[in-house]
């Protein structure tokens, strides 16, 4: 046999053996009837932060009323980044279900590429999608869509967009034990420099009362870092800022600032956090920790400062510890300007969408009708009536269950409702279909619990908020001390959508982002004001050099867009209304 | 020093170890050996396809593995974002690589990558020897129980995944770990001693782990080898009056120098690729200035920053520069020693 016909051979023996591999890919058949038996759903969810088959109450609420078993699929589990979606996404099955950022372009490679499906087909019926028409309509703009509903946007809303879309406590606000700020004599916090020197103090204090070296007060974690260091950005918010990829804009559209500005917003706060560690306020294991293990620091009351209503309070406020005066509370921070979300009418830029090669589509779509109904909204905020709540005189109550779960969200759960601990139990998927402080008509008040008129009476009430209130005022809550002082900028819930990024813009920011991060952390626990300087100067120029300029230009228009779409809304809501009124 | 992940070279170190046994010289020999299990004529050409059709399936595995995935070049030519399949993607031709020369401050990046790289690969090349030594002392070991123990203790290190080296790691040298506890309740310190969030001495660090895990697996070939050399040489330098020493010195080591010399050869073939996991489990904020290898480039901005076609333009290079050193080094070894794997 010649060289010629080796070769020859050599490459059809390959051929045939590749195409074999090839013919792996198997063809769509036509789809068969629903059954109603029980069907496993993937649930492809960039928001969960739990990888795995929902357990407890809301699994046994979604069997009985379905007949499904969610399966979540989450990158911030698996990795984080975008590995999860650019595999699963080529490979041409993202999930049964999607729930993913419509922004940067996504939903409408989504549609192109046919990985998420047209609800309209299986909408007959299904009242609760068609109520937000608005909502859907508004995507496929985005979406670059004339028709069709592609999905339906997470945290749909019937109030105003200039109100919070919270209801009693803001999600940033600077929330320290008030137990310790109480034993110091209730010291006035004019600005972030008096601020850092109560915290020293409680930090002092604290360590003398326990005895416990390792309690701190500042820890900080990385797993949210994205554009800049995320928890430096979070007293930023408390002045009325907010970020929009490498801009620092003001919520009113008055000022915007890059990143990296020499004296800018982030410049000002880095260097407050370097001068904390300088001080030995903040938790050397910071830069290995995740959120996980600094949550259950703020359970056992190792740190002392909350940037969010979240993580302290939530973690740290037991009935137990509110009795004993012990807990987390707002500072009085007297220049603050707290960021607050409007509530969103065409909700946010996530969205729930129905996955192309689903099977037994019609049955996912009245999933994802429910989770929209009345009854999803309150399953969505940890409600289920029976469970932990009834209506008395048309209004909510608390069961007793309920109550038990206001000290521990662990407590177990009855067996009709499934069983197992109640926070285990929580539906994973991390996505609010209808915003929580909506009201509910048939009650007059919202979906969330912590906002019912009869929790606050029986549960706001302790010696901890007692006190706080006698020295905020006489205000009840903490919107209420914020809105009656002035401290909130609300920004209008436009539900802004980034467009497409040009690729060369992604693959700048991925490098000067990468840069931006990683010198924050090394400034932060830099050992001298020089050395911090170094840093932060290296990090302008090595940034600027990067092309910082371009990717800029990109973000300001993005931040300027944003409050124009932010003006739009608050019209557009206003006519809504006048037109409603009018035709009644 | 692993070979992996990339096209080209996997497919020079793949038909390595089959080599490195056997030079060019021997195989010579080989040839000449079925030659006289000739019969004559068409007989002769049956006998020639049935071994030709023995490594067939080498043939097909190293085209799968190594040759197919070149095609995977391709996509440093397009703005590829899936889900959008590459068919609709647009040709960007060059832009890729004109990005990556763009700017002072990214050269400067790559550069500083590609000094990781070097500095990294370059201790590995440099500290080489030192499973040899190890093999040396192993086998001057007279106490059999006592050789097996340190023979299992040092090869065991390599079977253990880098992510669980990097726990251990954790749990000892992290700012509550194990060590900084020691020496805080010691009062020796009074602040943790960042051993793992810090960029002081980052590549001896790395040089530190790889060889601990590396060392005993790293000796076996050369076990091997000793254990192959004509005991005869020995006899008669013991008989010229050579101690243990000097049979060492002069029998033992030159007699190890040609797999000596086919390890390095592999391992500058592989000077690049000096895989990234234990880079990716150690890197951090703090340190990812000098821990970043081009591997972990390629993964951090591939992966990390979703900018596949980069990642793909960058890579490619890598491949160049690998074949390139390949060649130069074949070359040296077959002027000075006569030996060369290609």
């Amino acid at each position: 046999m010649s060289l010629k016909k080796k070769v020859v051979a050599g490459i059809a023996v390959t051929l045939s053996v590749m195409m074999g591999l090839a013919g792996c890919g198997g063809g769509n058949s036509a789809t068969p009837k629903d059954d109603d038996s029980l069907m496993k759903v993937d649930v492809y969810d960039d928001l969960a932060n739990y990888q795995g088959v929902q357990k407890g109450w809301f699994a046994k609420l979604v069997k009985d009323k379905f007949n499904l078993k969610l399966n979540y699929i989450s990158p911030n589990v698996s990795g984080g980044g975008s590995t999860t979606f650019d595999t699963r996404s080529a490979a041409g099955n993202l999930g049964d279900i999607i729930i993913t950022g419509a922004g940067n372009g996504r939903l409408n490679k989504l549609i192109r590429s046919k990985l998420v499906d047209d609800m309209t087909p299986y909408l007959n019926g299904m009242d609760s999608i068609k109520k937000y028409k608005n909502a859907t309509d508004n995507l496929n703009k985005v979406a670059g869509q004339s028709s069709g509903v592609w999905g339906v946007p997470m945290s749909v809303s019937t109030k105003a967009p200039d109100q919070p879309s919270e209801g009693n406590e803001p999600v940033f606000g600077p929330y320290i034990r008030w137990d310790l700020y109480k034993k110091l004599g209730y010291p006035e916090i004019k600005n972030m420099d008096d601020f850092l020197d109560v915290l020293k103090q409680e930090q002092d204090l604290a360590r003398k009362e326990t005895g416990d070296n390792s309690i701190y007060a500042i820890s900080l974690f990385k797993d949210w870092d994205g554009n800049m260091m995320n928890n430096i950005k979070q007293p930023i918010c408390y002045y009325g800022y907010d970020e929009m990829g490498f801009v620092l804009a003001a919520v009113d559209g008055h000022d915007y600032q890059s990143v990296t500005q020499k004296d800018g917003m982030y410049d000002k706060t880095l260097a407050w956090f370097n001068k904390a560690n300088q001080e030995g306020l903040v938790d050397p294991e910071s830069s290995t920790q995740n959120f996980d293990t600094l949550t259950t620091k703020y359970k056992n009351g190792k740190v002392l400062f909350s940037f969010w209503s979240y993580l302290g309070p939530a973690q740290y406020n037991t009935t137990d510890h509110k009795k004993q005066g012990v807990g987390f509370m707002v500072a009085p921070l007297q220049n603050m300007k707290i960021v607050s979300y409007g509530a969103t009418p065409n909700g946010t830029g996530s969205f729930i969408g129905l996955g192309s090669k689903a099977r037994n589509k019609q049955r996912l779509v009245k999933f994802i009708n429910w989770l929209y109904s009345n009854e999803g909204a309150y399953a969505m905020a940890g409600n289920v009536k029976g469970m932990n709540y009834d209506i008395k005189d048309g209004k909510p109550v608390l069961t007793d269950f309920g109550k038990k779960l206001q000290n521990d969200q662990s407590a177990t759960v009855p067996k009709e409702f499934g069983g197992g601990s109640w926070s285990d139990g929580q539906p994973q998927l991390n996505f609010k279909s209808v915003n929580a402080t909506d009201i509910d008509p048939t009650t007059g008040e919202d979906y969330s619990s912590t906002d019912w008129k009869s929790v606050i009476e029986e549960f706001n009430n302790s010696p901890l908020e007692q006190d706080w209130s006698g020295h905020m005022g006489g205000a009840k809550t903490t919107m209420e001390y914020l809105e009656k002082n002035n401290m909130l900028a609300v920004a209008p819930g436009a539900g802004y959508i980034q467009p497409d990024e040009d690729s060369q813009i992604s693959t700048l920011r991925g490098s000067i982002k990468t840069e931006i991060v990683n010198d924050s952390w090394k400034a932060v626990f830099a050992k001298s004001d020089d050395e911090f300087q170094k840093i932060v100067d290296g990090m302008r120029t090595q940034t600027d050099g990067l092309g910082m300029k371009q990717v800029l230009d990109f973000d300001m228009k993005n931040a300027k867009d944003q409050d124009k779409a932010r003006k739009a809304i608050l019209k557009e809501y206003a006519n809504r209304e006048k037109n409603e009124g009018s035709s009644k | 020093m692993e070979s992996q992940s990339d096209a080209s070279t996997v497919s020079l170190t793949k038909s390595g170890p089959d080599r490195a046994t056997g030079l060019k010289r021997k195989n010579g020999v080989a040839r000449n050996h079925v030659k006289k299990d000739r019969g004559g004529g068409q007989s002769v050409r049956r006998q020639g396809f049935k071994l030709w059709m023995l490594i067939v399936p080498f043939i097909i595995l190293s085209l799968i593995f190594s040759y197919l995935p070149l095609f995977g070049w391709v996509y440093a030519f397009f703005d590829y974002q899936p889900p959008i399949p590459l068919s609709e993607s647009k040709f960007v031709g060059l832009q890729w690589f004109k990005m990556l020369v763009q700017n002072p401050a990214q050269l400067h990046t790559i550069a500083q990558v590609l000094i990781n790289t070097f500095a990294m690969s370059g201790l590995g090349i440099l500290t080489s020897i030192f499973p040899l030594f190890f093999a040396i002392g192993l086998n001057e070991i007279r106490t059999r129980w006592f050789k097996n123990l340190v023979q299992t203790l040092t090869t065991l290190p390599n079977f253990i995944s880098w992510v669980l080296v990097y726990s251990v790691a954790f749990a000892m040298f992290s700012s509550t770990g194990m060590i900084n506890q020691l020496l805080e309740n010691l009062r020796l310190i009074a602040e943790p001693v960042k051993f793992l969030d810090s960029d002081s001495w980052t590549w001896i660090k790395m040089l530190l782990w790889s060889l601990w895990k590396g060392l005993g697996w790293g000796s076996i070939m050369y076990l091997a080898s000793i254990s192959g050399i004509d005991q005869e040489l020995y006899e008669a330098a013991q008989v010229d009056g050579a101690n243990r020493w000097q049979q060492i010195l002069h029998v033992t080591v030159p007699q190890l120098m040609p797999t000596y010399m086919v390890l390095l050869m592999l391992s500058v073939s592989n000077f690049l690729n000096n895989g990234m996991d234990q880079y990716f489990v150690f890197q951090n904020a703090f340190n990812l200035k000098h821990i970043q290898v081009l591997d972990l480039y390629v993964y951090n901005i591939g992966m990390g920053n979703n900018s596949l076609s980069l990642a793909t333009a960058i890579s490619m290079l890598k491949s160049l520069v690998s074949v390139v050193l390949l060649i130069s080094v074949n070359a040296i070894s077959k002027r000075t020693r006569g030996e060369s794997i290609i």
